[in-house]
């Protein structure tokens, strides 16, 4: 991902902490993201969305006004501004399993827990770009294909896998 | 149940961000750009500690007022602040070089996400935790804070045992 060129990309950051919104505005712009537009809550999102063709959305979870999981079930049952299939990549302090479920199930297509960096949301901006996922319409549920999220991962698990660089038997 | 199977639409994508994007090695992102903005996070981070002050006050005045609150309902509209900032800060704090803020800070909204009405001594651990990140902030703790943040941390961990 590191090396993919983000200059033509659209980029909506939704984000009712005004630090916070300036981080990760300021991070897409130095990887290079040419248009970004920013909002600070879920309802100005959705105006916005009206007249700019986000290729991707950064939606954080816990905001004043409308949060940020109505703001996604809103952009995927929209059927009128063309943007209901765009990627979203939600942002969350929270970290527990059952609250992944939940962003999961309004929409998102991946989720990134607080705090950031530079290069962890380089890695989310690049699994949200290179995941094929089907988009999924049904009575329930509308967003993207789950059954990638919930698939069995096959490589190693870093957290499972020997160090690196260490001396024999330590 | 009704009648047939449930109706679902799958659609495969052509995958325009993809596309969009450009394939690797065309003008992409570099370990240059990375590194600048690592370093500019990094400026951003000097100011921290001023807004975080804020952030500090503002929980302050909500303990405040969730000791002077008349009843549950009151309490809790306190209670629902002092989680709100507490919560920005945990998301704040790694973000910028504090990860101990983010550590305290999670423990805060632990504590306040399983209290209804609060007595005199959750308040006491809750301006406990208020206290202790006004210390990192005006310490400068940055990292894990040393031998000072663990002692820090042991410290508000023994103050959740003994609730």
């Amino acid at each position: 991902m590191q090396d993919r060129d983000l200059s033509g990309q659209k980029i909506l950051v939704v984000e009712d902490n005004f630090h916070f919104r300036k981080l990760l505005v300021t991070i897409l712009g130095h990887i290079g993201v040419a248009e970004i537009r920013e909002a600070s809550d879920g309802r100005e999102a959705l105006e916005i969305l009206k007249t700019f063709a986000a290729d991707l959305a950064i939606i954080d979870w816990k905001m004043d006004g409308m949060d940020g999981l109505e703001c996604v079930r809103r952009i995927r049952r929209d059927e009128e501004t063309g943007t209901r299939r765009i990627p979203v990549l939600m942002v969350t302090g929270y970290d527990e399993n059952q609250v992944m479920e939940r962003a999961r199930d309004a929409g998102a297509n991946d989720i990134l827990v607080k705090p950031i960096s530079p290069r962890g949301l380089m890695r989310s901006l690049g699994q949200v770009i290179e995941a094929p996922n089907a988009f999924i319409e049904t009575e329930d549920y509308v967003g993207p294909d789950r059954r990638r999220l919930k698939a069995a991962f096959e490589g190693t698990e870093k957290r499972y896998a020997e160090p690196e660089g260490l001396p024999q038997g330590s | 149940m009704g009648d047939g199977p449930p109706k679902v639409k799958l659609i495969e994508p052509p995958h325009p961000l993809r596309e969009k994007v450009g394939p690797p090695g065309k003008g992409g992102v570099t370990a240059e750009m990375l590194a600048r903005a690592e370093q500019v996070v990094a400026e951003m981070a000097e100011t921290f500690h001023d807004w975080a002050k804020e952030d500090v006050a503002s929980i302050q005045k909500a303990c405040d007022g969730l000791e002077a609150a008349p009843s549950a309902a009151a309490a809790a509209d306190h209670l629902e602040r002092v989680f709100g900032v507490a919560h920005d800060l945990k998301g704040q704090g790694g973000s910028f070089g504090y990860p101990l803020i983010t550590q305290v800070g999670n423990a805060l909204c632990r504590l306040v996400e399983t209290l209804e009405a609060p007595g005199p001594r959750e308040i006491e651990a809750i301006r406990l935790h208020v206290d202790a990140i006004r210390l990192i902030i005006a310490n400068r703790m940055t990292g894990d804070g040393g031998p000072e943040g663990e002692r820090l941390v042991r410290g508000l961990d023994l103050v959740l045992r003994k609730l």
